[in-house]
């Protein structure tokens, strides 16, 4: 090798280098990426149709509203004054930049047991791979005394775990396979599942935050925007107890499967979140929750029962809301109530049919449903609302019929149960945002 | 180019017209990485908005007030019965019913989904080989396709599989499979979905028809007889027979239509644009008028814009593609005078009488049920089926039971037997007897092409817009109507052995002109047709402009006389067809590809 | 937590059809025609569909209130046809050619009507005996009549068209009152469903009718 050649090959070399850690830096910063569809930052932090992470989105509590900030790395509207450790205590733990504590409406007791690995990527994703959008965020409207934050810092004290414990109680957990292990991290940790699942208490903290909590974890929550998160433990009419692996990764992956379709605020979980997972994570996610033992696990079972099927194929309609199940309902559910999956979701045997707070149901006779398309399912399908068609005791007869029949055993639901929803449910979307297909 | 519209970015491919054919070579172009936009002159169309349930279900805006059809207050077309005539303008929906709107008549179809039988691609071919030259009767235009039916097998079947077609094979790779059309050619595969189930009465017509003798079949239908995934990964429900098809885009995803089946994949696809609400006025060429360097069009807004593109392909209804190329010059007109000339040459229809067989009153037929492309059909008098020698006329006609749901309006309209009035307390007792207890017999005939009758620009009326209406100069033919007052006397035999109470038999009379007043069908044809001589098509059988070889019109303008069959699957092959040449030829090397 | 709850409901196209309400019939007060317009009108609905051991007819059906609020959509303003001139008359079988929109062939056609009546009878046609109404309408419907350039049979094809429509619609456009006119068909309307019934061969389909806006009967 002549002398001449040394600098050349030093040169390249250098670029080589360079080259390489570039890459390694994309590899980080697409690893962020990956970790904030993990945790489904976008759902809560873009108002839909507007730039990525800008804030803006409104919260309806009953405390109050609020709105998500900005998470751009703008310097004056976003987080781009955000120090690596300043972000990770804000996203583990609720601590803004300036002290204040947010509210708990931001998932840190999830999050708290985010890996630093995890937690770094997501810095750099968000500081070198979202576009900075200068928009200020109107501030919240909590109603006093939920409008002051030192309280929450009370909250915080009390209920949210520190993040060492956390990560070390991760830790020490053994797990049936590495797959069960990522799943559990991916559900309890980033996912914040139990944020919408997990009841909670009075002072709003989930009573459990992972699996070894109790069998409270992930056992339905509390209403999310008037829509009540179903259980995802093994419970076999209202928990996950009849759905395979295989099911709940295709669930994760398109929001239907051939026991049920996604509403409610599962549609955006998907729409920002799971549907980007890797086929391996959604998989860890399913056998992860598979794992979850039942609530209540002496239920009897849900078997198919063939008498309202039998009678409505006879012409008979004298049950109450048969008729109208028939003139509203069955063209896509179908007079069996097993309707045709994955296109028109089955009401017979279906959890969400059967959970004891019948508001999820009531809410998607009133305002319809879009099954949104995914990255594997282009088509999007649509429920009308049928709040204009139908009374309050309407809703009720089809509601208590549909709860009834084949099989399904939950209790009758009455107009002023419909009453109190209908004054909830809004008009729902505008035509120009309905899919179009 | 014009001087006063505005000019865009150049693109790869512009597709003009957004239905059927339009979806499927814009979804062709995107797959072989061109850059498309596709302008379709009327809104953006869904199922959540335009097909709502119950909302949508709703007889009078469907088929009265047409919501979905074609605004005929900006653009019609003229019609007369003869060259000594003077064209009126077709001012009211009635005989014919184009499309409008993002899917066009796609989205509103029926769905009979059928494979060109082999020898209607060369019918002239096929008559002078059986009959001998002089069978064809004196100004009967009587061409080849230039293609055969082997070479559109894998796109049909292609077509098939996209739009989920549910149908039963008769033979397969040559082999017997099923209970399926025995007059119909061996296939690649059977159909993606099994036969919908037959309505009752289809179901007794197919036993009726078999006593007699016929070979009856279940309807290919683009009507999903359960759920579907095409290839594309577009989800379809299944077809419930609600008896809302035609006229309505389907509530339950189960009828196929581009803005199912094809465009939830193309909306997203990063290559495509869709434009809504743009009308081209023309195609625009270069200064020697070989090749084409875009369209220019109007939006809603009545600005006008140039959109050059290396390819421009016309995906219009039959005779909107005609128009454009007559408004563009590209190719030569047609002169009937000297039989020269090509654009408007062989335009075409569909020859449909339909017959009605009372049962016992004790049987409710129930027309409210049904699927639009559901039904019983036998081809025993179809395309060259049967031996036309003896009986001295051209053509065939399928016939059929394709009860695709009769409401309640049609109904009415209706009315009763032959000699009821159309009003009061006589009418209502017929009209409620027929609509309970009757069924309809579709004689769905060919109507082959004639030197006389053709499409040209009107020299009268003006669109919106300020360009000449087309004009259709049509009648029916002694042939056509020889050949359907045969078949219909079959639909007798048939009603008979249904045990018929009463029948009316209708036939097309000799001497009663073409009449613009009632509903015929939407099946129009020909004007530019697909061909192997210059001088008789004006594409050739790569559906390219024998002129300007960058222009590709796809569409029934390309066929060259009128089948028995519904045109889409064959429109739908065509694409297909002509997207594999573009696509495996053409893009590498731009230039003629027949010479 | 997610946000935006409100899931799709419905486009306004549906929303305003489910809502729709039409005016109770007993009082409904004519928005297009006048007095002597709609005397005519109810007085040709009770012959066209009269009422008899078959079914309602036309003015139970409020098929009138229909054809009213019919004249105040698009299609009587001939929005959805070709109205372009010049119109030039030619034969009956290359379709309608004449300048005027539904609204206009009503105008003259009932006013061309009564005149004729006067004229004959002496009395408008309200005024006259049904067998005599029956008379003057089969001169109408055979075209023996002209109303200025309005041959007769022109106005009393648009006539009876849109009172079909009327009976037979969804009562969402003012008429079919109590779907009294898919009663008597045996049409079950906007159900739209047939999966259960579409091969049991001969047997009866029990259910009754329904309505966009949900009304049975």
């Amino acid at each position: 090798m002549s002398w001449m050649r040394l600098p050349v090959a030093g040169m390249i070399a250098f670029l080589a280098l360079g080259i390489a850690a570039a890459r390694a830096d994309d590899d980080v910063r697409e690893r962020g990426a990956y970790v904030a569809r993990t945790a489904d930052c976008e759902a809560c932090h873009t108002v839909p149709g507007q730039a990525p992470f800008a804030g803006g989105l409104e919260f309806h509590l009953p405390t109050g509203t609020l709105y998500a900030p900005n998470i751009t790395p703008d310097a004056r509207t976003g987080i781009g004054r955000y120090s690596e450790a300043e972000f990770i205590r804000a996203v583990r733990q609720g601590i803004r930049r300036d002290g204040a504590t947010l509210y708990p409406a931001m998932p840190y007791p999830s999050y708290a047991r985010m890996t630093d690995e995890d937690l770094h990527a997501l810095y750099v994703y968000f500081m070198q791979g979202v576009k900075p959008v200068s928009h200020a965020v109107v501030q919240d409207g909590m109603t006093w005394p939920f409008s002051m934050r030192w309280p929450l810092a009370v909250w915080r004290w009390l209920f949210a775990p520190n993040p060492r414990d956390a990560l070390q109680q991760s830790g020490a957990r053994t797990f049936p396979d590495p797959l069960v292990a990522r799943g559990s991290y991916l559900v309890e940790g980033p996912g914040h599942c139990g944020a919408c699942h997990t009841p909670r208490a009075v002072t709003m903290q989930e009573k459990a935050l992972t699996a070894v909590d109790g069998t409270l974890y992930l056992s339905g929550g509390g209403p999310v925007d008037g829509w009540r998160p179903v259980s995802l433990r093994g419970d076999n009419r209202t928990g996950l107890g009849r759905w395979n692996e295989q099911d709940i990764v295709r669930f994760l992956a398109t929001g239907r499967m051939p026991l049920g379709a996604a509403f409610g605020g599962m549609t955006d979980a998907i729409a920002h979140g799971t549907q980007h997972m890797t086929p391996q994570d959604q998989l860890a996610i399913a056998r992860y929750l598979k794992t979850l033992s039942p609530l209540t696990p002496m239920a009897e079972g849900w078997t198919y029962d063939p008498t309202a099927a039998d009678a409505l194929r006879g012409g008979d309609v004298s049950a109450r809301g048969a008729r109208l199940y028939v003139d509203n309902c069955a063209a896509c559910h179908r007079t069996d109530g097993r309707a045709y999956p994955t296109t028109f979701p089955p009401l017979a045997g279906n959890p969400v049919v059967m959970d004891p707070t019948p508001d999820s149901l009531i809410r998607i006779v009133l305002a319809g449903n879009t099954l949104r398309a995914t990255r594997q399912t282009p088509s999007a399908f649509v429920m009308p609302g049928f709040a204009a068609r139908m009374n309050d005791q309407a809703v009720a007869d089809t509601v208590t019929f549909i709860r009834a029949a084949w099989g399904n055993n939950a209790p009758p639901v009455s107009p002023s149960d419909v009453a109190a929803v209908r004054r909830t449910t809004t008009g729902g979307a505008a035509p120009a945002s309905l899919p179009l297909n | 180019m014009s001087a006063d519209a505005r000019r865009l970015r150049p693109v790869d491919v512009v597709i003009v017209g957004g239905g059927w054919a339009g979806s499927i070579m814009a979804k062709e172009m995107t797959e072989a990485g061109r850059s498309v936009v596709m302008l379709e002159r009327g809104a953006d169309r869904s199922t959540a908005a335009d097909g709502a349930y119950p909302a949508s279900l709703d007889e009078l805006e469907a088929n009265f007030r047409y919501r979905l059809f074609q605004d005929l207050s900006k653009n019609t077309v003229t019609i007369r019965n003869n060259s000594q005539q003077t064209a009126l303008p077709y001012r009211r929906m009635s005989a014919f019913l184009p499309g409008e709107g993002v899917g066009g008549a796609g989205l509103h179809w029926s769905g009979v989904h059928f494979r060109m039988p082999p020898d209607d691609l060369r019918l002239r071919s096929r008559v002078i080989e059986k009959y001998g030259r002089r069978f064809i009767p004196e100004g009967m235009n009587l061409q080849d396709y230039g293609v055969t039916y082997e070479e559109l097998e894998p796109f049909f079947d292609k077509a098939e599989k996209v739009f989920g077609t549910s149908g039963e094979a008769y033979m397969v790779d040559g082999k017997v499979v099923g209970n399926g059309n025995v007059f119909s050619p061996s296939r690649s595969d059977t159909f993606p979905l099994p036969a919908l189930k037959d309505v009752y009465t289809a179901h007794l017509f197919r036993k009726a028809a078999a006593e007699v003798g016929f070979h009856p079949y279940s309807l290919p239908a683009a009507n999903a007889s359960r759920q579907y995934v095409n290839p594309y990964g577009v989800q379809m429900g299944p077809c419930n027979f609600c008896g809302y098809c035609s006229g309505y885009a389907c509530y339950m995803y189960s009828k196929a239509s581009p803005n199912v089946n094809i465009l939830p994949v193309l909306r997203r696809h990063p290559l495509f644009e869709l434009r809504p609400r743009c009308h081209v006025l023309r195609v625009e060429k270069d200064a020697d008028g070989r090749r084409a360097t875009g369209v220019t069009y109007i939006d809603a807004q009545g600005q006008v814009f140039t959109q050059p593109a290396e390819l421009v392909i016309l995906t219009a209804f039959q005779f909107h593609n005609v128009r454009l190329m007559l408004l563009s010059g590209i190719g030569r007109p047609y002169d009937p005078v000297h039989n020269e000339g090509v654009v408007g040459r062989n335009f075409v229809y569909q020859n449909v009488t339909t017959s009605t067989v009372w049962l016992d009153p004790k049987v409710e037929t129930n027309q409210y049920i049904g699927a639009g492309g559901g039904g019983v059909a036998f081809d025993d008098f179809n395309s060259e089926n049967f031996d036309h020698g003896p009986l001295g006329f051209v053509g065939g006609s399928p016939v059929w039971v394709n009860q695709a749901g009769v409401r309640a309006i049609a109904a009415a309209n209706a009315g009763g037997p032959p000699g009821t009035p159309r009003w009061g307390s006589a009418w209502k007792a017929g009209m409620i007897d027929t609509y309970r207890h009757s069924l309809r017999i579709d004689a769905h005939g060919a109507n082959m092409a004639y030197r006389d009758v053709y499409l040209d620009l009107d020299p009268t009326w003006k669109d919106a817009y300020g360009q000449p209406l087309l004009r259709m100069t049509f009648d029916w033919k002694d042939n056509d109507i020889r050949m359907n007052r045969y078949v219909v006397d079959r639909i007798g035999d048939v009603a008979k052995a249904m045990g018929a109470r009463r029948t009316h038999l209708v036939r097309r009379e000799f001497g009663v002109p073409f009449d613009t007043r009632q509903y015929q069908t939407t099946h129009l044809g020909g004007g530019a047709v697909m061909g192997e001589d210059p001088q008789t098509s004006a594409l050739n059988r790569y559906l390219q402009s024998w002129d300007v070889h960058n222009v590709f019109v796809i569409g029934a303008n390309a066929f060259p006389q009128g089948t028995g069959y519904n045109p889409t699957g064959m429109v739908a092959a065509l694409a297909y067809w002509a997207a594999h040449h573009i696509r495996t030829t053409y893009l590498a090397q731009p230039g003629p590809l027949a010479g | 937590m997610q946000g935006v709850a409100g899931v799709a409901a419905c486009s306004t196209f549906l929303s305003s059809r489910m809502r729709a309400a039409t005016p109770p019939a007993k009082a409904y007060t004519p928005r297009f025609f006048d007095g002597a317009e709609w005397d005519f009108l109810l007085a040709a609905c009770d012959r066209l569909i009269p009422a008899d051991e078959n079914g309602p007819g036309a003015l139970a059906l409020d098929v009138p209130r229909f054809l009213d609020m019919q004249m105040d959509t698009p299609y009587a303003h001939g929005a959805q046809w070709f109205m372009d001139g010049p119109f030039v008359q030619g034969p009956d079988n290359l379709g309608y050619q004449l300048p005027y929109d539904p609204r206009t062939l009503y105008r003259r056609g009932i006013a061309g009507m009564n005149a004729h009546a006067a004229t004959r009878h002496g009395r408008p046609f309200a005024s006259l005996a049904p067998s005599v109404q029956d008379e003057l309408l089969q001169a109408a419907e055979k075209g023996t009549l002209a109303f200025g350039d309005i041959p007769s049979r022109v106005f009393f094809d648009q006539l009876l068209a849109n009172v079909m429509e009327g009976a037979f619609s969804d009562p969402v456009h003012g008429g079919n009152t109590r779907l009294g006119g898919w009663v008597m068909l045996g049409f079950p309307g906007a159900r739209a469903d047939f999966m259960d019934w579409v091969d049991r061969y001969g047997a009866h389909y029990p259910l009754g009718s329904i309505s966009i806006s949900g009304e049975t009967a």
